[in-house]
């Protein structure tokens, strides 16, 4: 506790705060008191839904390296840490095919849906959506299409789709955070909001010369 | 309920007879194409019924104990509605919390009017069969700021750490997709398919959003929502649990929030999508 702190609970006793505040004794309470506080409001938040919807509230540890304040980037070490961890991370399908089929790929691109809390239950559906199109303009056609993340139109027709892309862009679907640690993007593959099935129909959709994204 | 339904009927149709006004901004991006939407909302903001009917409930004897909400503190003394908005949240030495416009009313209608806190949540939002009290309530009090500027202040240590609190918050990433608030808030000109979003590290652009922005009606629930729902509404859209009505977390993050959105000129309700 920081010596401020302490005097104002003295002069709080004391009757005597309003003159520590006109000298300037109105300083913020410290990090670790911030966070201690915080992430008690945290635990206390959902009183409607029981531990089992509530744990996705609690963070891993990756999560909490890339909470940084102010958007604060986290250390080197850390970064190699959440790059560790997202590469371990990594799953492929059984078949080993990363290549799906792109049509399925274009139904999952624009479905935001999945995993969404409704009335205390999780949402039920046959599959979770890929919610790419939330962030990203992939179909050049497409003008419902959100911009937090890069447009990723052409992306197939820039890179092509030789294996080792294939591999590229299915890992960086699965978790980006083994590529660029703590992207914006979720570890859609890692958290298991993704089958590595979807994501290879994802890819697919990406990668393909005949899906929509690289005609021109 | 009836007669609402046909006065906003009424003020559609009157809104869709309107000149649609197509700003250049309007032209020059995707999402904007929803401002015009937006404009001729406002241009007779159903939320104007939401604030006849708070004033309405405000004056009302209600509950067990058949009070009047004249006797809440708000902030500036009991009875007193002008301009409390502009100074919320803040703390309040009977609940020894700080508090914000929700959370308050809350603690006047149990405490004051004998009303159960359960059920006060259980109608906290608003659908089209049953309006919310709640929404009511800050619609007509929010709406006693307008023409005042933002002002929360962070004079008690209970105000800092709150606010404190709501910045850490604000960029906690967690839930299944690891988003925070600052996935999605702290750039200008981003958009969530074709939504845009405040960018809330932009003092500007966050006195537009709190000052002029919840309470609002909001045109895809047909009723007013305030912030409370928002924020609830963000949290659904990032996988996460229901947020507790009024809970800290809640009131922290619209300190945060609000603090930052000081000198913003106040004009409630808003209208949003």
């Amino acid at each position: 506790m920081s010596k401020c702190a302490i005097d104002t609970m003295k002069a709080v006793a004391l009757l005597a705060a309003p003159f520590l505040i006109a000298a300037g004794c109105a300083s913020f309470p410290n990090a670790a008191s911030t966070r201690q506080a915080a992430e008690k409001m945290v635990s206390e938040a959902y009183p409607y839904t029981g531990a089992d919807l509530n744990r996705r509230a609690v963070q891993d540890e990756s999560q909490r390296m890339c909470s940084g304040i102010g958007g604060a980037r986290p250390t080197p070490e850390q970064s190699a840490e959440i790059v560790k961890l997202a590469r371990a991370s990594f799953t492929y399908p059984p078949t080993g095919k990363l290549m799906g089929d792109w049509k399925v790929g274009a139904q999952l691109v624009s479905d935001g849906r999945g995993q969404r809390i409704v009335g205390g239950q999780i949402e039920k559906l046959s599959h979770n959506g890929a919610l790419c199109i939330n962030c990203h303009a992939i179909d050049p056609n497409e003008v419902n299409s959100g911009n937090v993340g890069p447009a990723l139109t052409g992306y197939g027709a820039l890179r092509g789709n030789s294996e080792a892309t294939a591999r590229l862009t299915y890992e960086r679907i699965y978790n980006e955070w083994a590529y660029f640690p703590c992207s914006n993007m979720p570890r859609l593959g890692a958290s298991g909001f993704l089958t590595p099935e979807q994501i290879t129909h994802v890819v697919a959709y990406l990668l393909d010369p005949q899906s929509p994204v690289n005609k021109k | 309920m009836n007669w609402l339904l046909r006065r906003v009927t009424t003020i559609l149709i009157a809104c869709a007879g309107a000149v649609a006004v197509t700003s250049a901004a309007a032209q020059s991006n995707p999402g904007d194409a929803l401002a015009v939407g937006r404009q001729m909302l406002a241009e007779d903001n159903p939320g104007e019924l939401w604030v006849e009917r708070g004033k309405t409930l405000y004056y009302q004897k209600r509950g067990p104990r058949n009070a009047s909400l004249e006797q809440c503190d708000l902030g500036l003394g009991a009875g007193v509605v002008k301009g409390v908005f502009a100074r919320l949240p803040r703390y309040f030495a009977d609940t020894n919390k700080v508090q914000d416009l929700e959370s308050r009313l809350l603690t006047c209608m149990t405490e004051l009017q004998g009303l159960k806190r359960e059920d006060i949540v259980r109608t906290r939002f608003g659908n089209l069969d049953r309006n919310s009290d709640m929404e009511a309530l800050v619609s007509y009090i929010g709406a006693q700021s307008n023409g005042m500027r933002m002002n929360v202040r962070l004079n008690h240590a209970s105000e800092r750490e709150m606010y404190k609190a709501g910045e850490y918050l604000f960029y906690r990433r967690n839930g299944p997709l690891d988003f925070a608030c600052s996935t999605c808030h702290i750039e200008s000109g981003k958009r969530i398919r074709l939504q845009d979003l405040p960018n809330m590290t932009d003092p500007k652009e966050m006195q537009l959003t709190v000052a002029t922005g919840w309470p609002a009606y909001r045109g895809t629930h047909s009723t007013v929502r305030t912030m409370q729902h928002r924020l609830y509404d963000c949290n659904w859209q990032m996988r996460l649990p229901d947020l507790g009505f009024a809970s800290d977390m809640s009131v922290a993050i619209t300190t945060y929030l609000n603090y930052s959105a000081n000198d913003g000129l106040i004009s409630l309700p808003g209208v949003r999508r």
